[in-house]
């Protein structure tokens, strides 16, 4: 098995080996000089890619609807925000609040179920094991919508049974969250509780401890990296996800709260523009919805970052 | 180890197996029932027709071509992200000025590392509206604008992007990757930090050169990481739905011009909502299925290996 | 999953569609859903038999004590209208409490309620999440509008109101036989232009294909593209391009292409037509980049001036109205005549849509009816023709009093001249899959992808195949 890991990689290696910086004939510290150039191109062109639509997005929202048809190249008139209010009104506020409620509730749960299964069938043998291992994985890659419409219906029984848990409910759409979460999870915090040194587990053992208190107290800490890089993954996946809100946050009685996650009220938005014409307003909607999270992104990039570094690293 | 193994399992286990149970394989199991009946979506009743609907399928033109579509997205995608992560990967970890301090990043380095993951953390619907503008097809459209003011594109015929149907995969595989390439530089830059510098510079002190040093020592240090990476890419290229049903031309969901961007998930849903054939969209639904346990499989199989210790 | 610019195609679609019944198949996803919990045995529309169809003041037996809550598609037409309605309404009760909701989610706003027993009173069930009315009438939500229709015109008591109506309207709401619906909204389809522009250029409108393509050629002369279209969805050229083979084969004709009878593609005047309306692309008369840009980015475009001519239906006008300069001067062109046409210049494609139901479980029904009833009088028609600027299913529904935008206007003017020369394709309702590829195949040929004899051939094989189907 470890020869593999020796002789695979030269596969890929010898294919790329035709690129143009393995044909540097120059020395580690002397060549630095041409690569640097080399790639601060390629890393400028780049960001460049990335910084120029976003910002033409935010200059958007200071346009007018003519200009945004006219042409990419229109500068803003006047820097006024009467889009953003329009955009605004519209509740974007609202539908953040909402979302980061359904977030909390749902990336907590998710990792500590999600964390409970893998450990379980990680770290201890008994019968159906296997079995139950390969059922989350199995799932892990279907697409969500092969399973809407069952789910609406399933849904809103639950809610016949308890409004806390029916259509609309922040608490329904976090239980669907996490059951849609849970295969991933289980499939990579498996595979990281089973790297994870056994000797300090067993002597916690030898002392008396739980096995609840064994996982809670000595096993979550150990796998805290693991953890954090998951719930990364989480976050942005929830945070993306549109078609299960649609699906399930509908009011249903007249004057029910709106509970819309983000992503619904940003299509709404569009759908108002592409009925009154109104791209500034969708511009300013993009920029309200864009820049809080950019915001956030760049306080804790260094977390983000640092969840993914131990996360590689065991 | 024995007090109290059991109950503990079955307590650890049964909140995720209910959940799990209920809400995704429940669900599931109903859309492979569904599979075999002509049940229209929209009402209640429906007729059994056996496996009828599968072998309409395997005669059906635009859903071989989705496969298709599918097939190339799901290798292109991956190979395009990682080779693009890679590389951007080893010039801000090692590719800066050697000097007296050995190996280390570009300038920049953490700012490049920042900016390249922003598309990571905006919703799917930005992206859609973001890129529906920079590929109008006028001169008012982003790229088209740069190309025309840069003397590449004639106004008088601008660049199609997503209404040619040459082009239409490729624009899409753009925006995927585009939006990819900052998580994987992330992911591949820490374990690059993770890998001592010690190595490198033994490898610098036995005459290594640049490349070599990141296709022998780099590459396989890291390729159990490259293999993750490949796993989460091959998910997302199944669910390139969102992207697609969205940017592409043509009537409901997508898929245009002429079908030439359909993928499976478009085709069913089209089918479902719009054509009113949802047994026959289960079906399909049943084939991703087959689709992505052949891909879980796979990627079980290859990530089965040991990693190397240093 | 899905995003901005496919929910607001799906919904410029389906109101497209709208111009008669709703398509087959087009509704929600969760449109099955309301047959759900449905059972129809309870309580029915409140007995026919309270109904005094000769008492023109309160033919349905309204209580003014009852509450009426209103529930209007918040779409390209916006909800204002309706609160004009709902004065006219007051003025008759004015103790009647009335409750205006609005939404552009229907099937989310109304489905769940449709399921608990207690949806509004009167509901504009349109756009992209409308709930489809079939399974609303298939599972006994709805309340038969027959008593309306034979209740009498408030305007004219002498009348009712089956007389006063569009023709079409009434088949536009009928569902297996019976009328569920009242389709509000008249709609024509047809060539749009600048009056300002031709003005300014000294262009004539053309009535003949002839001339039609010489103005291009002087207009693509003046730097201006002749014409532009909604090419991302080429369900707006497709119209445009059938209406040419409508005109030019006759009614049969289209009755027959209606029929999903393949032959039909095998008729000259489907060959002459084409092949003249393929012009537009041979001689490079598209604004460049059109055949990929949405209906939002073509339309404004065109009010840019930057191209002359755009297919689209009388929404254009309502949907435009923050990009069109004042000075526009919006105007309507049915199809140029080819020769040998079997229709007249005049004949345009034409129909009711948007349609208004009366849930059967609603608290109101009465007042449903009622508020209907009002909705087809000159004031509410000349009221609606204002504020959303198109036109209504109730005959000369716009008096002389009310000022329409110059585009609304040269609808009138283009409809009194059609007479009884509107027609209007059915398959979009009854053949989705023959409808998608007929589009598929407009916007290949457009892009000169294919040319026409393969256009006839993909469209003649879609016939064949969706007919077996």
């Amino acid at each position: 098995m470890s020869t593999s890991t020796d002789t695979n990689p030269a596969v890929p290696a010898q294919r790329a080996a035709g690129r143009p910086k393995a044909d540097r004939t120059t020395r580690f510290g002397e060549g630095g000089g041409v690569l640097n150039v080399f790639s601060h191109g390629f890393l400028a062109v780049w960001a460049l890619l990335i910084i120029f639509p976003l910002v033409w997005v935010v200059l958007g929202s200071f346009k007018t609807d003519a200009q945004i048809n006219g042409s990419a190249w229109s500068w803003p008139a006047s820097w006024g925000f009467d889009a953003f209010t329009r955009a605004w009104s519209k509740g974007i506020g609202g539908f953040f609040l909402n979302t980061l409620i359904v977030l909390a509730g749902s990336l907590t749960l998710t990792m500590l179920l999600g964390g409970m299964a893998a450990y379980v069938l990680a770290r201890y043998e008994f019968k159906g094991n296997r079995a139950i291992y390969y059922l989350f994985v199995a799932g892990s890659m279907f697409p969500v919508y092969l399973a809407l419409v069952p789910l609406f219906f399933m849904v809103r029984n639950l809610g016949e049974i308890t409004p806390l848990l029916g259509l609309n409910s922040y608490l329904g759409l976090i239980l669907v969250y996490v059951a849609y979460s849970l295969p991933f999870t289980v499939f990579f915090l498996y595979s990281f509780f089973r790297t994870l040194p056994t000797a300090v587990h067993e002597a916690a053992m030898l002392d008396g401890c739980s096995h609840t208190r064994a996982f809670f107290q000595i096993m979550v800490p150990m796998a805290k990296p693991g953890l954090v890089s998951v719930a990364i993954f989480n976050v942005l996946g929830q945070w993306n996800q549109y078609i299960l809100p649609v699906t399930l946050m509908q009011p249903t009685t007249a004057g029910e709260a709106d509970h819309s996650m983000l992503a619904q009220g940003l299509v709404n938005l569009a759908l108002q523009s592409g009925y009154k014409s109104d791209a500034p307003a969708l511009f300013a909607g993009m920029t309200i919805a864009m820049l809080p999270v950019l915001v956030v992104y760049l306080s804790f990039q260094r977390q983000v970052q640092a969840g993914l570094t131990s996360a590689t690293l065991k | 180890m024995r007090h109290g193994k059991y109950p503990f399992i079955v307590g650890f286990l049964f909140l995720p197996i209910v959940l799990y149970v209920g809400l995704v394989l429940w669900p599931y199991a109903q859309t492979f029932g569904y599979s075999l009946t002509d049940w229209s979506g929209q009402s209640q009743e429906m007729n059994f027709v056996g496996l009828d609907n599968y072998a309409k399928l395997l005669d059906d033109e635009v859903f071989l071509g989705a496969i298709w579509h599918n097939l190339l997205l799901l290798i292109l995608l991956p190979l395009v992200t990682i080779l693009i992560a890679l590389f951007f990967a080893f010039m801000l970890n090692v590719g800066g000025k050697g000097g007296t301090g050995g190996i280390q990043g570009v300038r920049g380095a953490s700012f490049y590392k920042v900016v390249f993951f922003f598309p990571q953390v905006l919703s799917i619907a930005i992206l859609a509206v973001l890129w529906g503008a920079v590929y109008r097809t006028d001169g008012a459209g982003l790229a088209n604008g740069v190309l025309i003011k840069l003397g590449l594109a004639d106004a008088a015929h601008p660049v199609q992007w997503l209404s040619d149907p040459d082009m239409v995969m490729w624009c899409v595989l753009a925006v995927l990757v585009w939006s990819g390439v900052g998580f994987y530089l992330v992911l591949f830059s820490a374990a690059m930090q993770g890998i001592p510098k010690d190595i490198y510079e033994a490898a610098l002190l036995d005459g290594a050169k640049r490349g070599q040093t990141f296709l022998k020592i780099t590459l396989p240090l890291l390729w159990e990481t490259v293999q993750t990476a490949w796993v989460y890419l091959a998910i997302v290229a199944m669910d390139a739905f969102a992207l697609v049903s969205s940017i592409t031309p043509g009537a409901y969901f997508g898929g245009g011009p002429d079908h030439h961007s359909e993928l499976i998930s478009t085709y069913l849903m089209r089918s479902f909502l719009r054509n009113g054939e949802a047994g026959y969209a289960c079906a399909m639904g049943v084939v991703i299925f087959f689709f992505t346990l052949i891909l879980s499989v796979v990627s079980l199989w290859a990530t089965k290996r040991d990693r190397i210790e240093y | 999953m899905g995003s901005a610019t496919e929910y607001n195609r799906r919904d410029i679609f389906k109101r497209a569609a709208g111009i008669a019944v709703l398509a087959a198949g087009g509704g929600s996803l969760l449109a099955a859903c309301a047959g759900g919990t449905g059972g129809s045995s309870d309580k029915g529309s409140k007995g026919a038999g309270g109904f005094n169809l000769s008492d023109a003041k309160n033919p349905f037996g309204v209580k003014e004590a009852d509450g009426l809550e209103v529930f209007i598609f918040d779409g390209g037409y916006g909800n204002e209208y309706a609160k004009a309605f709902e004065a006219i309404y007051s003025k008759s009760y004015p103790g009647a409490k009335i409750n205006h909701q609005t939404d552009k989610d229907v099937t989310g706003k109304l489905q769940p309620r449709f399921n608990a027993g207690s949806p509004p009173d009167v509901i504009d069930d349109s756009g992209a999440k409308q709930i489809k009315l079939d399974v609303l009438a298939d599972s006994n939500q709805l309340t038969e509008l027959t008593p309306l229709l034979d209740a009498p015109y408030i305007d004219d008591p002498s009348k009712k109101v089956r007389d006063v109506l569009m023709p079409g309207t009434i088949d536009s709401g009928t569902i297996k036989g019976k009328v569920y619906n009242l389709s509000y909204v008249y709609t024509v389809f047809g060539f749009w232009y600048s009056n300002k522009l031709f003005k300014d250029h000294g262009w004539t409108p053309p009535k003949t294909w002839a001339e039609f393509i010489e103005l291009c050629g002087k207009i693509k002369a003046a730097g201006i593209a002749p014409v532009a279209h909604q090419g991302k969805y080429p369900y707006y050229i497709n119209v445009v391009m059938m209406d040419m083979i409508a005109k030019q084969g006759g009614l049969d004709l289209m009755k027959r292409i209606d029929g999903l009878d393949a032959a039909a593609w095998d008729d000259p005047a489907v060959k002459t037509a084409v092949e003249a309306f393929y012009q537009i692309v041979s001689k490079d008369f598209l604004l460049p980049g059109t055949n990929g840009m949405t209906h939002t980015e073509s339309q404004t475009a065109w009010n840019q001036y930057k191209a002359a001519f755009i297919p689209s239906g009388s929404w254009l006008e309502n949907e435009q109205l923050a990009s069109t300069p004042a000075d526009f001067d919006m105007a309507f062109l049915p199809m140029p005549s080819l020769p040998g046409d079997k229709l007249p210049f005049e004949a345009i494609r034409a129909g009711a849509g948007e349609p208004f139901i009366v849930p059967a479980k609603a608290k109101n029904v009465a007042g449903g009816l009622e508020f209907l009833r009002m909705m087809l009088t000159k004031e509410a028609s000349g009221k609606f023709a204002q504020t959303a600027n198109s036109l209504t299913c109730l005959k000369d529904g716009v008096g002389p009093e009310v000022k329409l935008k110059p585009g609304t206007a040269s609808t009138v003017v283009a409809l009194k001249a059609a007479g009884a020369n509107t027609f209007n394709f059915q398959y979009p309702n009854t053949a989705s899959k023959f409808d998608e590829d007929l589009q598929n195949a407009s916007g290949e040929l457009m892009a000169a992808r294919i040319d026409p004899a393969e256009w006839i051939k993909r469209a003649k094989e879609s016939a064949t195949k969706n007919k077996t189907a």
